[in-house]
């Protein structure tokens, strides 16, 4: 099938594909930058169990597979007597991993912050979660835009694992499969969904790279 | 100062500390009244920076006790917070916080721990900008400040929180050579309306000007606590002599 064929007759499934993979995104994106935050925060706390837990967090969700956690979720869960709704299952997975990421990235942009201005605000009588809100946080938040820019592209690709579940509507890369178990799309039908993450994808970036220019800290 | 004088603000007893192997700080004991300007000089390595930093616990200490304003200072937690509010601190680094501008650099102390609201806060902060001469850069992020005007900030963001004690280490020494002035200005400025200072300094001129009492430290150890006249004109100790002498061969 040629490209307008394939629009013509899958226009609207593939509309419906793309606002599935922008659903599970920018969800997953928004909760895993609020779990990457808390996860952080425990990581640097004076506290020695919390900074245990986090960094155990870390080191599960950066290195599981995205597809053997989204296995986990769906078929081992029921044995407990849990059984989520796929599109739930795949936002856990494209969460859990992201989050880890972002406190990865968030203790680098912690680094850029000299040790000085820690002092200074212990200094003021500032409370550990004074200090985290009001000096550290801010600027690992703004010195981590472009790897956090690049996150959100990464969770965007980490979606793609819906396709390994039936959603309905099904997203970018389950739509493939759809079209071809329906007609015969080929590589064509694949081309469609590649260039609409790649449209995003560089969308992404080009707006990450204008927020970064705007609160880049002068140092 | 005479009316003031038993009044203790500082109060370090039996303080050691040991960095490693290293014995740092040995079984210092000082009293710092309140109103008083008491500076710290030695060569480097001596302990007197890490002296001075004990004394609002950014570094810890292996034994002794520190009383600040009758209140034992303790380990951690929310009372070593509220204590150490009470005693500003200025960093030969300046260390403000780099992403807030001058004016939030000023008023967050005063906001975050004492509760001061908003516009209270930024009078009060505008007033002590007006003061040490920086009010024109307010709105401006510290990169933009020259380092003479980013050091008169921080003095003026410890000031902010209505200190019992300012603390100055190093003050000047990372300063090009043409700010150290206007940074002394303010210091000398303060002491003169009666702030209790603790300054660790290499300015001996300014030492000698601003000084109730010059305490000479070497190798973790207070070897001489003297007024400026006594001790600059004669230094007890012959370790005092030669660090007198060096800093002489220095400036001719």
């Amino acid at each position: 099938m040629t490209i307008q064929e394939l629009l013509a007759q899958f226009g609207d499934k593939y509309l419906q594909a793309l606002i599935t993979t922008y659903q599970l995104t920018f969800i997953s994106f928004f909760l895993a930058t609020i779990l990457g935050v808390i996860i952080t925060v425990m990581r640097v706390s004076p506290i020695r169990p919390l900074q245990i837990a986090a960094d155990f967090y870390v080191q599960i969700f950066r290195n599981i597979p995205g597809a053997a956690l989204l296995i986990l979720l769906v078929y081992a869960l029921p044995y407990l007597n849990i059984v989520l709704p796929y599109f739930t299952a795949v936002l856990i997975a494209t969460t859990l991993i992201p989050s880890s990421f972002c406190s990865e990235y968030l203790m680098s942009g912690m680094n850029t912050i000299g040790a000085g201005q820690i002092e200074a605000a212990r200094s003021l009588g500032m409370t550990f979660m004074q200090m985290i809100r009001h000096v550290v946080m801010p600027q690992a938040i703004r010195s981590s835009v472009l790897p956090m820019t690049n996150l959100l592209v990464a969770t965007m690709l980490t979606t793609a694992l819906a396709s390994q579940v039936p959603l309905n509507p099904t997203d970018l890369t389950g739509i493939v499969s759809y079209i071809n178990t329906h007609a015969v799309g080929g590589i064509t039908a694949f081309l469609i969904s590649a260039v609409l993450y790649c449209g995003t994808a560089v969308i992404i970036g080009q707006i990450g790279n204008q927020i970064d220019r705007k609160v880049r800290i002068l140092r | 100062m005479a009316t003031n004088e038993q009044t203790a603000i500082i109060e370090l007893k039996h303080i050691d500390k040991h960095f490693g192997s290293l014995h740092v700080l040995k079984d210092i004991n000082l009293t710092v009244h309140k109103g008083e300007v008491v500076v710290i000089i030695g060569p480097s390595g001596s302990g007197k920076s890490t002296l001075c930093r004990t004394i609002n616990r950014l570094e810890t200490i292996d034994s002794g006790e520190i009383v600040i304003d009758g209140d034992i200072l303790p380990q951690e937690g929310k009372k070593l917070a509220r204590l150490r509010s009470e005693v500003g601190m200025v960093f030969q680094s300046f260390n403000l916080f780099a992403h807030k501008t001058i004016l939030d650099n000023v008023t967050i102390g005063p906001r975050e721990v004492l509760g001061t609201p908003k516009k209270k806060a930024e009078e009060e902060a505008m007033a002590l900008l007006k003061r040490v001469g920086v009010e024109n850069q307010a709105k401006k992020v510290p990169a933009q400040l020259s380092g003479g005007q980013q050091q008169r900030v921080a003095i003026a963001r410890s000031l902010a929180m209505h200190p019992k004690v300012m603390l100055f280490d190093e003050p000047t020494s990372a300063l090009d050579p043409e700010m150290i002035g206007e940074v002394l200005d303010v210091m000398t400025e303060l002491a003169r309306e009666g702030m209790t200072m603790v300054i660790v300094t290499h300015e001996m001129n300014f030492a000698r000007r601003v000084a109730d009492r010059i305490i000479f430290m070497d190798e973790g150890r207070i070897l001489e606590e003297n007024e400026p006249e006594a001790f600059f004109s004669a230094p007890g100790t012959q370790r005092a002599k030669d660090f007198l002498n060096t800093l002489k061969e220095r400036d001719r």
